[in-house]
């Protein structure tokens, strides 16, 4: 009876703080952080090989055929290029300063009167087709493309200063669509020989 | 300057520690709010290559696709492995997958982006065969997974 009557205790609130603690390395060790990123491209429509196909002419001297070699070795029109080109020195590799010297320079490919913006301007036709061996390594396959992708961004990044001002990245969703309309991504992939090959 | 003399003398009290679970708890909201459960157990082991190119993906309409070894795979063995939802498949699979997946997400195939979670050891043409496949159940937009150069 006497028990009864006794005033109950406070409950001890030190272990409070690694209870918390628990639960906190809990959600650090189930959960995950990292954001999704990834190079992002369209792959053009499945064609039947069974159908008449009519292939888009395109100019020859618009087009810059880079080659990637089961061992790594690329080419690029008809020069060789190593895994050492694709290592940046600044702001550009050797391959996406050649791509990008590809895009800029009148002798290298035609320009086009295009209209951004109600104003027009000369944006190159040029596009790069890539073609890479089965057994390429898909870390060098990679590799290419982003130094492919990164000479269209420094090109994109010259005709949006050129309309704008601004770099493409600082520019808002409506101008930086109508660079991406006005400069596309044309990084074609060669439809592959065999097909019924796995 | 006695006082000051008193107050030198005076021991420094014990430092509270009554805030610490809810400064702990903070974090913790915070990581609860920041992070996102991980969906699928991986089947197959992706190191995902390194690029500057990159661009953050929206999660809204992201596909995953896996492609590297088994896991637990012996050394030499080098047989790639697709991995869809939390089953290995093989390459024919891809076309239904595409289609159930747009049918649970109710949108159509060209509305999705397939994230291709590729090995960097893997070879391009086991890519192309997915690539393939993918043209055929038109889902035309994908995306290459890398991480950022120079991150881990």
């Amino acid at each position: 009876m006497a028990k009864s009557k006794k005033k109950a205790g406070d409950i001890n609130s030190s272990s409070m703080a690694d209870i918390a603690f628990l639960l906190l390395i809990f959600f650090l060790v189930t959960t995950t952080m990292d954001v999704d990123t990834g190079m992002k491209r369209t792959l053009p429509p499945w064609i039947d090989p069974t159908e008449q196909q009519n292939d888009v002419d395109v100019n020859e001297r618009n087009v810059l055929k880079v080659n990637v070699s089961r061992s790594g070795a690329i080419m690029v029109g008809t020069e060789e290029y190593g895994s050492n080109d694709l290592r940046r020195h600044g702001t550009h590799s050797r391959l996406s300063q050649e791509v990008y010297n590809f895009l800029t320079h009148l002798d290298r490919s035609n320009k086009k009167a295009t209209e951004i913006d109600g104003m027009t301007y000369d944006v190159s036709e040029g596009l790069v087709s890539l073609k890479a061996d089965d057994e390429t390594k898909y870390k060098v396959y990679l590799k290419v493309q982003d130094e492919l992708t990164h000479a269209f961004s420094l090109y994109r990044d010259d005709i949006s200063f050129l309309v704008y001002g601004a770099k493409y990245d600082e520019l808002d969703d409506i101008k930086a669509s109508n660079i991406r309309k006005a400069v596309p991504m044309k990084i074609s992939e060669a439809e592959p020989n065999d097909q019924t090959k796995k | 300057m006695a006082v000051m003399a008193k107050k030198g003398k005076k021991e420094v009290p014990a430092m509270s520690t009554s805030s610490l679970p809810d400064i702990v708890f903070m974090l913790l909201f915070f990581f609860m709010a920041a992070t996102t459960m991980r969906e699928v157990d991986p089947l197959v082991q992706v190191q995902m290559p390194e690029a500057y190119e990159i661009t953050e993906l929206d999660k809204k309409n992201l596909v995953n696709i896996w492609m590297g070894k088994p896991l637990g795979a012996k050394v030499g063995e080098d047989a790639l492995k697709i991995q869809l939802n939390d089953q290995t498949r093989e390459v024919s699979d891809i076309r239904d997958f595409i289609s159930a997946t747009t049918v649970t997400k109710g949108v159509g195939p060209k509305d999705i982006v397939v994230n291709l979670r590729v090995d960097e050891g893997a070879t391009v043409g086991k890519l192309t065969a997915v690539k393939q496949e993918l043209r055929k159940a038109e889902a035309l937009n994908i995306s290459y997974a890398a991480r950022a150069t120079g991150n881990n």
